[in-house]
């Protein structure tokens, strides 16, 4: 065993450790500043679930991933029931029924929806004989893994969370994309779903059904007025300029103009108060994350383990792509937590266990 | 098994993964442009607005300058107290709600002063962002015992601001409101067009202007500049504190000091101001006192007049209107915006021109059978039974029109004119006090024939009847050049311009009136003005004189009566009918000087229908020389007592 356990070290993603390592504590640091006006000590409360992440990760880690196949169903049932119990019994908080109140805890089951996804979708593609049957997918093939993701992504854009409610379908997507789909229907579905939202947004939808649309992507910014988070938080990172104002000294951040500094709006904190040199360093860092994930992926033993890695790069990648893209005014404001900066246990969490998944995997790349 | 095909699959996903680390490094760098779009390129830009954000410009108002009078005395000048504002962008929604309910309680405010802050604040409500980050004025001045309520609830009024404003102390009230106007709200579109200003005078939301008077004519003076404190403040508006502000803002900038305006030292004589406005009885008109040697004025009333405090942003909607409202036209300044028939006031003018033009002597006498015949009309003396053989010395001492009616009627319309525009009448005296009108002195050119003949617009002019219109200024400017032996003076009213340290930044010197088209010179012969002037002497001076029961016992003085008739109103004026009564009595007049051999000062008294001149002018007139006699000997002791110190 012990022979066995030095090995499987060996073995260990030290890379991607590390770098998820880094991004954690940068984040807590980050964190502390966000919250320096807050009377909790909010960081302290991430770097515990922090902890508690590394703690499952090593338990998980001494267990083939290839069990979590047997879990798949369970888990994306459970998921579901989470899912349905925030629609009856959810705590609303700024007009979303996002959290469920477990003990003295608050959990957000959608953040575990999409590694419930996850998941499924693996077990789903390695398993699946269609596509080896006919050598390619075609789109109507797909129309089971389509409902399976419908399914959850409906509730949770039911909440109403959009942010989350893409992310959990962009990560499907992305697995999709792994399997082995034609490349001309995906360029179709890419196209026109692209053409077709572009050309309903500029001719058909009416200004007030814009509106509509945009405070549907995000009431709170709309409730004090158009854009106010937005503007705020631009300002906040360009203010921030080639070395930023210091940590702490962020007068974005700590004279409240930036919303939501600490989850949502993270990274404006992080850019205003280390610059573009910390910006380029923590986007580095994600990239970095997945690129590694890739890898995992290409290089794991089975179909299961590389469709699995697969899902998580496309978790964080999503997650800082749209939520960096957001913050910095490039993509509309949709609620995106920064993965392992933004505050919040379920979602701290849920991107622990998804490195977990990356490191269990590639851990055992080499085990048949 | 198994595991050869998953291995081959996953070779298969190989080129997709490559791919996809493609698009991941792809995306990343669109972060990493995005990132330097907006921090290195626009960085300043974004730094500016940051600093935008919690940065919080504080006004120190200046110290507007005072007024004094010719002795030191103050007039005008500022006492502290606090204006309340409120900044748009830091109380929406409900919380706007909340703060506007407690403010109206604790301001005792009325249902119009609610009305009226809620459409301050939306209209700060507009697309420029900005204008929501200016503070508007709720309330102006308010008394102590509300400031203590309300730093007492200062936590929750979070966009109120209690500004400490100097305001506008007037402590001369109504009887020189039109002289010194009073302070408003400056206006948007005034506050617009200041903004071009480069010398930084542009107005900022709830800062008064002057209005009216000298205070606006010398707004830029007054005025002085505003100083400034920036404080750091969080996304409520609240301040921080000044460690804070020490931290943020940089020390230079912390606090910028207020530049106090400059003082104006008037010509006005406070003592004499007062006892001008006492001694005038009447319900309307003006009185103008002006040094006789130098144009300068020594008071002035205009009646009715307003209360410069209460017009000062204190004045309630329906006491304004009462005042707009007003048939007796408070706001109207009477001395110079006003023309009125001078009555026999303007024989002084009839008897230059005839004597210039020769048609009478200064000792050749005309003949006074109580009328005067051209055509087939006839013009009546006041004395049916006529004044007898009279010269221009006792012609004016009656005030006989039938010799001016024939003096006038000999001379021309044209010499009348003449004469009149060069004792400074027809035209601007330029008082430098805002607007002034022309009055009328209509010649052959401009006489419609339609309106009867030229002599007998002559005959009619010449008792300053028809068409002659004077103001109250113009007579004084006229009458002092008769009394000072031709020199017409421009009136002026401001001795120097102060800075707040007492040094002398402009000292005004008399300055000839070049309107009357002589370079301020009258051109007329001595003896014929000292025959007017023994005239007018005689008037107050000798038995049988119009004004003879005016006279003073220890100082002689010289002038003339006037009552002017007024056109009557027609019926449909719809006036009550004592106000109907009032308003068709004769306008008094009586123009004087003093002393009568060596003119000191000019005294023009108006009593809008106040009737008969020699009684509802002249004793006016002879009150304020007497007031000015013993003030001057009061002078003389007091600066004999600091010579023999």
């Amino acid at each position: 065993m012990s022979m066995a356990t030095e090995k499987k070290l060996d073995h260990l993603n030290w890379p991607l450790a590390l770098c998820t390592a880094i991004i954690c504590a940068l984040g807590v640091w980050n964190l502390a500043s966000a919250t320096k006006s807050l009377p909790d000590p909010l960081w302290a409360k991430q770097a515990v679930m922090m902890g508690l992440g590394v703690v499952a990760i090593g338990i998980f880690l001494f267990v083939d991933y290839r069990w979590l196949q047997t879990l798949a169903w369970p888990g994306y049932f459970a998921a579901l029931a989470l899912l349905a119990g925030v629609a009856f019994k959810g705590k609303k908080v700024l007009g979303a029924r996002r959290w469920l109140q477990v003990g003295p805890m608050q959990l957000q089951p959608s953040e575990f929806v999409k590694l419930a996804v996850i998941v499924l979708m693996a077990r789903y593609f390695s398993r699946d004989e269609t596509g080896a049957r006919k050598g390619q997918y075609g789109l109507i093939d797909l129309w089971r893994p389509f409902l399976l993701i419908l399914l959850p992504v409906a509730l949770v854009m039911k909440q109403p969370d959009l942010g989350t409610a893409l992310v959990t379908f962009f990560i499907a997507f992305t697995m999709v994309m792994f399997a082995k789909v034609r490349w001309r229907d995906l360029a179709i579905l890419a196209v026109s779903g692209v053409a077709g939202s572009v050309f309903a947004w500029k001719r058909v939808l009416k200004p007030y059904q814009k509106d509509r649309v945009l405070t549907f992507l995000d009431p709170a910014a709309y409730a004090k007025g158009a854009g106010y988070h937005a503007i705020q938080s631009v300002i906040a990172v360009g203010s921030g300029q080639w070395g930023g104002k210091g940590w702490g000294e962020g007068t974005q951040n700590q004279l409240s103009f930036l919303p939501e500094q600490h989850t949502d709006f993270i990274f404006s904190v992080w850019a205003e108060e280390h610059g573009f040199l910390g910006g380029l360093l923590l986007i580095s860092l994600y990239g970095f994350l997945v690129l590694a994930a890739i890898d995992v992926a290409s290089n794991a033993r089975d179909k299961f383990g590389s469709f699995l890695a697969v899902g998580v790069a496309g978790l964080f990648f999503w997650h800082a792509f749209i939520n960096i893209g957001m913050v910095s005014g490039a993509l509309p404001v949709v609620g995106v937590p920064l993965p392992l900066f933004s505050y919040g246990g379920s979602s701290v969490l849920a991107d622990m266990l998804g490195v977990g998944i990356l490191l269990n995997v590639s851990m055992r790349r080499f085990m048949f | 098994m198994l595991v050869r095909r998953d291995a081959d699959d996953i070779r298969e996903i190989r080129p997709r993964a490559a791919l996809a680390a493609l698009v991941v490094v792809c995306a990343m760098l669109v972060l990493v442009g995005r990132l330097y779009q907006l921090q290195i390129l626009r960085g300043n830009d974004y730094v500016a607005q940051s600093v935008q954000n919690f940065r919080k410009s504080l006004f120190v108002p200046a110290d507007r300058g005072s007024l004094l009078d010719r002795n030191g005395k103050t007039l005008v000048d500022n006492r502290p107290s606090f204006d309340v504002y409120m900044t748009p962008a830091y109380c929406k929604g409900r919380e706007k709600e909340e703060v506007m309910t407690k403010l109206a309680v604790y301001l005792q405010m009325t249902p119009e002063d609610v009305e009226q802050m809620r459409l301050s604040y939306q209209k700060s409500w507009v697309k420029d962002r900005l204008e929501r980050f200016k503070p508007f004025l709720v309330e102006v001045d308010i008394p102590r015992d509300q400031v203590d309520v309300l730093e007492a609830h200062h936590s929750e009024l979070t966009c109120v601001d209690l500004i400490p404003t100097p305001h506008r102390n007037y402590r001369v009230g109504p009887s020189l409101g039109h002289v010194i106007g009073y302070m408003s709200e400056v206006m948007p579109d005034e506050i617009d067009s200041s903004q071009n200003d480069e010398d930084d005078y542009s107005y900022r939301r709830g800062q008064s202007i002057g209005r009216g008077g000298l205070e606006r004519r010398w707004e830029r003076e007054l005025r002085g500049k505003d100083g400034k404190e920036n404080i750091a403040v969080d996304a409520k508006g609240r301040h921080l504190g000044k460690e804070i502000d020490e931290l943020l803002i940089p020390e230079g900038e912390r606090k910028i000091d207020a530049t106090p305006g400059n003082n104006l030292v008037l010509s006005i004589d406070a003592r004499l101001q007062e006892a001008a406005d006492t001694a005038f009885p009447g319900r309307a008109g003006a009185v103008v006192v002006m040094e006789a040697k130098t144009g300068f004025i020594r008071a002035l009333v205009s009646r009715p007049s307003f209360d410069p405090n209460k017009m000062s942003m204190r004045i309630s909607r329906t006491e304004l209107a009462k005042l707009t409202g007003d048939p007796l036209k408070p706001m109207l300044n009477r001395v110079m915006t006003e023309n009125y028939h001078p009555g026999s006031t303007f024989k002084v003018v009839t008897s230059l021109a005839a004597l210039e033009k020769g048609v009478i002597g200064t000792q050749t006498t005309t003949f006074c059978g109580g009328g005067y015949t051209m055509g087939n009309h006839r013009w009546r003396c006041d004395k049916p039974t006529g004044h007898g053989a009279l010269t221009v010395k006792s012609a004016l001492q009656y005030s006989c029109d039938v010799f001016y009616y024939s003096a006038g009627d000999r001379a021309g319309i044209d010499a009348l004119s003449d004469m009149a525009h060069r004792l400074g009448y027809g035209q601007p005296t330029g008082l430098d006090l805002g607007r002034e009108i022309s009055g009328i002195i209509p010649n052959s050119s401009t006489i419609n024939p339609a309106t009867g003949s030229l002599r007998a617009h002559a005959i009619n002019a010449s008792i300053g009847q028809g068409e002659i219109n004077v103001t109250p200024l113009q007579q004084a400017v006229a009458y002092a050049a008769i009394a000072n032996g031709g020199t017409v003076w421009k009136p002026q009213i401001i001795q120097r311009i102060e800075s707040p340290d007492g040094k002398v930044l402009k000292e005004f010197k008399p300055e000839p009136d070049v309107n009357n088209g002589r370079e301020g010179k009258l051109g007329v012969k001595p003896e014929y003005l000292a025959a007017v002037r023994a005239g007018l002497t005689a008037v107050v001076n000798e038995p049988g004189g119009t004004a003879y029961r005016s006279r003073l016992p220890d100082i002689r003085f010289a002038g003339k009566t006037g009552t002017a008739q007024v056109v009557k109103l027609g019926q449909k004026q719809n006036l009550k009918t004592d106000a109907q009564q009032y308003f068709s009595r004769d306008h008094a007049w009586f123009a004087s000087f003093a002393p009568a051999e060596d003119p000191e000062i000019v005294v023009i008294v108006l009593n809008e229908h106040g009737g008969w001149g020699a009684e509802a002018a002249a004793p006016v007139a002879s009150k304020i020389i007497k007031a000015w006699s013993d003030i001057k000997k009061q002078d003389d002791t007091k600066s004999m007592a600091r010579a023999e110190q």
